[in-house]
């Protein structure tokens, strides 16, 4: 691992583009306007006003939201699919479900490649992976022949149980290169090797759809950067908190879906592990929604059961690829208050968003958000707002609440404490449903929060959760881009293989494991990283027979079957049969913790998967030193209203003049440029080595 | 919607009151996922046909989560004929109760349990709230496999009834119970652990009602939920006065009771003025001999389902919600039917209490309905000895169809019925995968036969089911709407109707509608077919370019662009513009001809 070099990460975010840059241990922050039109221009701002010259870089880490842009705004490449005969519509088929049940004129996803573009070739594979009926070669012939004549050249190819024999995919891949060799190829079983053939057709689908955008994006990028002296390594964040070269992102582009949020994720997760907090909530509010996700042990929770664009009313498209498991709700500073039909006072998800932006940036807004309530209830500084780059007009946001008060026949203060009683459980609501809803108890977590809203919402919300301590890192409003800064590179890999998990099973199960083991060596060796700096981490989806969904437990690794991860060079049995014992016991406790019961029934396997990652050169996480006092670290007191605690006069500090392992008690408020923490009566903060702000409660 | 207990009469702030009744939801909502996560069968955890709810101790539903739109009316019946049975002080904290008879409101297989929430040290001598579910369990005995046929006769048939029971007496299982019931089920391992699941999800649920009196007290607790249940009246208000007030009527028929041919006839009027919305089922066919009955609380679902349907499809729901419906179904029909009648496939006509005022009044609410869909939910039971493991499997699932076309758009392929909700399909790689089958088609229904209009309804689903397990196995299925196809709208076309063909080894094809107890040799398939919606609007009134696309899609020939739409397709793809006008306009002086001679 070098040391004392220029690592530099750029994060496209809904209204700025944020860039961290850490140079020999010191942060420097940037952002520019993100450009919708051409996402890179934005990126490219950044680059060039940043106080860092570009040639220095060592390594580039990017979060883009290139492509979910190109999914949302329906701009992708026109796609074919070749598919078995009698399944090319189960893209119309969906699951067929209506989950807005009461809507009697529901309306279904529109597929991605319209059906007269899909192709169906005689070829059948069982679920144990046999061949029934052999791959009709003329068929995929015939069927190359015609999408080339219709001017397609992205194709997506997803046969039944692929994932069990891959055999009839790859043979069509061939017969593509031989008669089409410009075609952009999509093989199902690559993405993901597990089963549910609507979700994997879907997924691979979406990858040929965007493929086009993604790879212009980059070459784009990439030729900024080859210009501009950049040599060090360039990555790209994936939605499985981990990173790829810029080559590998063009083969799966799809996995880079939610390339941005996963970025605040995984920082929440490396500033708790660095202070020996390794549970941690991570929270992150900004101008439209909050997000937030549970760290175990240091671990991001990955899934693939991922949905894009549903809600209630829509069931969306599922996307089968490893993606970190975020609940995001539209919460945020830009929610706007309002009265529905039945009298009933609700916040977001509409957001007032950067324009025209809550009331009191007096752009034109007109409605209440929740910034405007901030203001009023003297939570946030009218005259320091983005460190004073715009001052906040207090009177129009008066004036936004008062018609909801003189709905409800109350005073505009009231109306304020209820708005933020009403965001507040919302909020409170989504942290339950990644922790207590789960099983997890919240009084064993600290809170990391972040975004620009995060710091005025944490401490109520960490009050009422019951969390061991609400943390604000430094740079929160650049917080995804920090954390992008950490990562390693990761890749995830899966097979679908159910059969009862006893002891015996272990050599089958191994032979397996060390399967999707030889394609991690193999594609990470493609990009000249060896066995020894690849390490690997197992675990099982297992569930009690007869059980529809799983859980899913880590497996420990290694001759003496205890390690969590094994380096890829050591040769060791993945898994040995005392760590299948070991496994079933853990599923049983996960079992136990998630749904409150465990039975004694026989356990079965469905998906065996495997985390392959390779560290990347990354900065430590170094001490802050800092002279000063307290006192001298206090700007003004104001007035703050906090609700049901009291109108108390509260001190400003300046948190960059905070000294280090102060304590200092609440009530506070902690301005910094883009962030603005509220440190509740009853609470105390103070400052750790790393200068994040903990806040506890104070006993009494 | 009074309680008797004493509430203080200060007033809620309306904040208050949405956070208290937003946490109940979630409480719901957590209890309702977590049975769907652990549950054992496969009706459970993807077709979710199971509901978990809370409700008062009045019987008023305070929040409730859905996977299927069936249960909506049910879980306020299981409650307070719960609490009218063991008395308002009958109950101790830890009691489950459990019921699946007709005051579960459904047939047998949907069990029932009722757990009543206590707060320790709180000194109350009976529970204010109720968390309440009811699941559809795989097996529970009675004459066939899969307990529901279409052909019994009495409801002992159709299983092992729970007549209100505590399966749990003050938190200490009642083992007598617990060995009754796994006496009844072919199925033992999945039933009980089933049960095990529906338990469990309880227990979470009183749980967090629990910590919600706990943080803001019964008492205010108790004003929430008042104030909420007059949110829910006043919230569905001045969407009732929205609606065309008048008298309308329709009438329909299902096609037969599964022990005779007869079709049975069912009407409603729909009466409707600015506060309330009456429908009077007066003038339906009595309770036959065969399962296609529905009790009361069934129809009532279905009724309730498309009163929010027409007022505010997305809108959370509660008793009060419900005020505004006036419901009159004469006891002893089909549609309110009356013990020992069989009530296996209540599906079947508790649809038909949805579908009635629906076909009453689509054209006058086109902004909220579309024509006519497939109706049944076109239930199967597949089962057998998988040769693989020796073990036995059952697979009840029902079966997607087509949804009717709108005034505005074209109806929705391959979709649950409006009985069913957010119902997963299983995969066809899941399916293979736990059962010894394997599918040769997975398709759309096309070229589409049926269900043509100047808005087009979805096409059906055609899926292949070939037995492949040497013991082979067996099929069960009730596919209503065969005889009597779904209605169209404004001049559109109906659509084809259910059906059933198995396909024998010796090359044989028998059309059915409704099996029980079907065998199916190794090798031989049942090919379902559900039907497409109907159409909406005059086929020669539609944008010939939409024809075009519907061609180029292949969901219609050329033919039948030709015949059905006079747009005549060119060779070379393309529409012949001179000749469409001229083959429409014949077709309108031939339909009106045909008009005048029948005038």
């Amino acid at each position: 691992m070098r040391e004392n070099n220029t690592r530099v990460a750029v994060d496209i975010g809904g209204t700025f583009t944020d860039l961290v840059a850490v140079t020999d241990g010191a942060l420097s922050l940037e952002k520019a306007s993100t450009t919708p039109d051409n996402f890179a221009n934005g990126v490219i701002a950044t680059l060039e006003k940043s106080s860092v010259p570009q040639s220095a870089i060592d390594q580039f880490v990017h979060g883009t939201t290139v492509v979910i842009n190109a999914v949302t705004e329906r701009n992708g490449e026109r796609c074919a699919l070749i598919t078995t005969e009698g399944f090319r519509d189960v893209l119309d088929i969906t699951r067929a479900n209506r989950p807005d049940m009461f809507n009697f004129r529901y309306e279904k996803p529109e597929p991605f490649v319209p059906r007269r573009d899909r192709f169906e070739v005689g070829e059948r594979v069982d679920q144990a992976g046999t061949v029934l009926e052999s791959l009709s070669e003329s068929a995929v012939k015939a069927a190359v022949e015609e999408i080339r004549d219709r001017g397609i050249d992205t194709i997506a190819v997803s046969y039944l149980h692929a994932y069990a024999n891959p055999e009839h995919e790859l043979r069509t891949r061939e017969i593509i290169a031989e008669q089409f060799p410009e075609a952009y190829v999509t093989l199902s079983h690559e993405l993901t090797g597990e089963y549910r053939e609507y979700e994997r057709t879907n997924t691979a689908v979406l990858n040929s759809y965007v493929r086009p955008i993604a790879d212009e994006y980059l070459t784009t990028l990439e030729s900024h950067l080859d210009v501009n002296g950049v040599e060090g390594n360039r990555y790209v964040m994936k939605s499985n908190a981990g990173t790829s070269s810029f080559e590998q992102a063009r083969q799966s582009p799809i996995e880079m879906v939610e390339s941005g949020p996963v970025g605040g994720v995984f920082g929440a997760a490396r500033v708790g592990t660095n202070i020996g907090e390794p549970n941690v909530i991570s929270f992150d509010m900004g101008g439209t929604t909050a997000k937030t996700s549970l760290i175990e042990d240091g671990n991001v929770d990955i899934g693939t059961e991922y949905w894009l664009e549903s809600s209630r009313q829509h069931e969306g498209y599922p996307l089968q690829i490893p993606v970190v498991d975020i609940v995001e709700i539209g919460a945020g500073g830009g929610s706007i208050a309002w009265i529905d039909q039945g009298g009933s006072i609700n916040v977001g998800p509409e957001s007032a968003g950067a324009d025209p932006g809550p009331a009191c940036y007096g752009q034109g807004g007109t409605e209440p958000t929740v910034t405007d309530v901030n203001l009023l209830t003297g939570r946030l500084n009218p005259e320091y707002f983005l460190g004073g780059e715009m001052a906040l007009d207090v009177d129009q946001a008066e004036a936004a609440l008062e018609p909801v008060a003189d709905e409800f026949g109350t005073s505009v203060r009231e109306t304020a404490h209820g708005i933020l009683r009403v965001v507040n459980s919302n909020m409170a609501n989504a942290l339950k449903q990644v922790s207590l809803q789960r099983g997890y108890d919240p009084r064993q977590f600290a809170m990391v929060a972040s975004g620009g809203a995060g710091g005025l919402h944490a401490a109520a919300l960490g009050r009422d959760l019951g969390v061991k301590e609400v943390i604000i890192p430094r740079a929160p409003g650049q917080f995804s881009a920090w954390g992008m800064l950490l990562t390693d590179l990761r890749r995830d890999y899966v097979r679908t293989w159910v059969r009862p998990f006893e002891r015996e099973a272990a050599p089958a199960v191994n032979e397996r494991f060390a399967e999707l083991a030889d394609r991690a060596v193999a594609e990470f060796g493609e990009e000249d990283i060896p066995p020894a700096d690849v390490s690997l981490e197992l675990s099982v989806d297992l569930r009690y027979t007869g059980q529809e969904h799983t859980v899913q437990t880590p497996v420990p690794v290694g001759n003496d079957g205890t390690d969590s991860t094994v380096s890829a060079a050591s040769g060791e049995t993945l898994l040995t049969a005392d760590a299948i014992g070991a496994t079933i016991d853990r599923f049983h406790d996960r079992h136990e913790q998630a749904y409150t019961f465990s039975l004694e029934d026989p356990v079965e396997l469905v998906n065996v998967r495997l985390a392959a990652t390779a560290e990347a050169a990354k900065p430590t996480i170094e001490p802050v030193s800092r002279d000063g006092t307290v006192a001298g670290a206090t700007k003004a007191s104001r007035a703050v209203d906090f609700d049901r605690e009291g109108t108390h006069e509260t001190t400003v500090y300046e948190r960059d003049s905070i000294p280090i392992d102060e304590p200092v008690s609440g009530p506070a408020i902690i301005e910094e440029p883009a962030c603005t923490t509220l440190v509740h009566p009853g609470q105390g903060f103070r400052l750790d080595e790393y200068a994040n702000v903990r806040i506890t409660e104070e006993t009494q | 919607m009074s309680h008797q207990t004493n509430r203080p009469e200060e007033s809620l702030d309306p904040f208050t009151r949405e956070v208290i009744t937003n946490a109940l939801q979630s409480a719901a909502e957590e209890s309702f996922i977590n049975l769907g996560r652990t549950a054992k069968s496969s009706v459970i955890y993807e077709t979710l046909d199971y509901a978990t709810g809370i409700v008062d101790i009045d019987g008023n539903v305070v929040a409730q989560a859905n996977g299927v739109p069936g249960f909506l009316g049910t879980l306020k019946f299981c409650v307070a004929d719960t609490v009218e049975k063991f008395g308002r002080d009958g109950f101790e904290p830890g009691d489950v109760v459990m019921l699946n008879d007709y005051h579960g409101g459904t047939h047998l297989n949907d069990v029932a349990m009722v757990a009543p929430v206590f707060l320790e040290g709180d000194g109350r001598d009976e529970p204010v709230m109720f968390l309440a579910s009811k699941a559809h369990w795989t097996d529970i005995g009675g004459k066939d496999p899969g307990s529901w046929t279409t052909d019994a006769t009495s409801i002992f048939q159709e299983g092992i009834q729970y007549p209100m029971v505590k399966l749990y007496d003050g938190g200490v299982e009642n083992e007598a119970v617990a060995d009754i019931v796994a006496a009844n089920t072919r199925m033992p391992e999945m039933t009980l652990g089933d049960m095990q699941a529906q338990k469990a999800s309880l227990d979470v649920g009183v749980e967090r009602v629990q910590d919600i009196a706990r943080e803001y007290g019964w008492d205010t607790l108790e004003t929430a939920v008042d104030a909420w249940l007059e949110y829910g009246h006043d919230l569905v208000r001045d969407a009732v006065e929205a609606l065309p007030n008048g008298t309308y009527h329709a009438q329909d028929y299902l096609d037969d009771d599964g022990i005779t041919d007869e079709p049975i006839h069912v009407e409603c009027e729909v009466t409707i003025t600015d506060e309330t919305v009456t429908l009077d089922y007066t003038g339906t066919d009595p309770e036959t001999e065969g399962p296609v009955n529905s009790p009361y609380a069934a129809s009532i679902s279905d009724v309730r389902s498309f009163f929010q349907a027409i007022t505010l499809p997305s809108a959370p729901t509660n008793e009060g919600f419900f005020e505004p419906l006036e419901v009159i179904i004469p006891e002893g029909t089909v549609l309110n039917a009356t013990k020992p009648a069989p009530i296996g496939t209540d599906w079947e006509s508790s649809a038909m209490a949805a579908e009635l005022p629906w076909k009453a009044l689509a054209p006058h609410l086109p902004d909220k309905l579309s024509a006519g869909h497939f109706t049944s939910v076109c239930a199967t039971i597949v089962g057998g000895t998988d040769e693989r493991t020796g073990d036995d499997f059952l697979v009840i699932e029902p079966q997607p169809g087509g949804w009717g076309a709108c005034a505005d758009r074209d109806g929705a392929d391959v979709l649950v019925c409006a009985g069913d909700g957010d119902t997963l399909e299983m995969p066809v790689e899941i399916m293979e995968t736990r059962f010894p089958l394997l599918f040769g088609q997975f398709a759309l229904d096309t070229p589409q036969e049926a269900g043509h209009g100047r808005f087009r309804a979805g096409t059906g689903l055609v899926q292949d089911y070939t037995m492949y397990n040497e013991s082979g196995g067996f099929i069960t299925a009730s596919f209503g709407r065969s005889e009597y196809p779904p209605w169209s709208v404004d001049g559109g076309q109906k659509g084809d109707g259910n059906y059933i063909e198995l396909l024998r080894n010796d090359g044989s094809v028998e059309r059915a509608s409704k099996l029980t107890n079907e065998p199916l040799a190794d090798g031989e398939t049942a090919r379902l077919v559900t039907s497409s919606g109907g159409g909406w609007g005059d086929p020669l009134e539609r944008d010939p370019k939409r024809v075009l696309e519907d061609y180029r899609d292949e969901y219609i020939t050329p033919e039948i662009a030709r015949d059905v739409y006079g747009v005549v397709i060119t060779n070379s793809d393309e529409i012949d513009d001179a000749a469409t006008e001229s083959l429409r306009a014949e077709k309108r002086n031939e339909s009106e001809a045909s008009e005048h001679e029948t005038k």
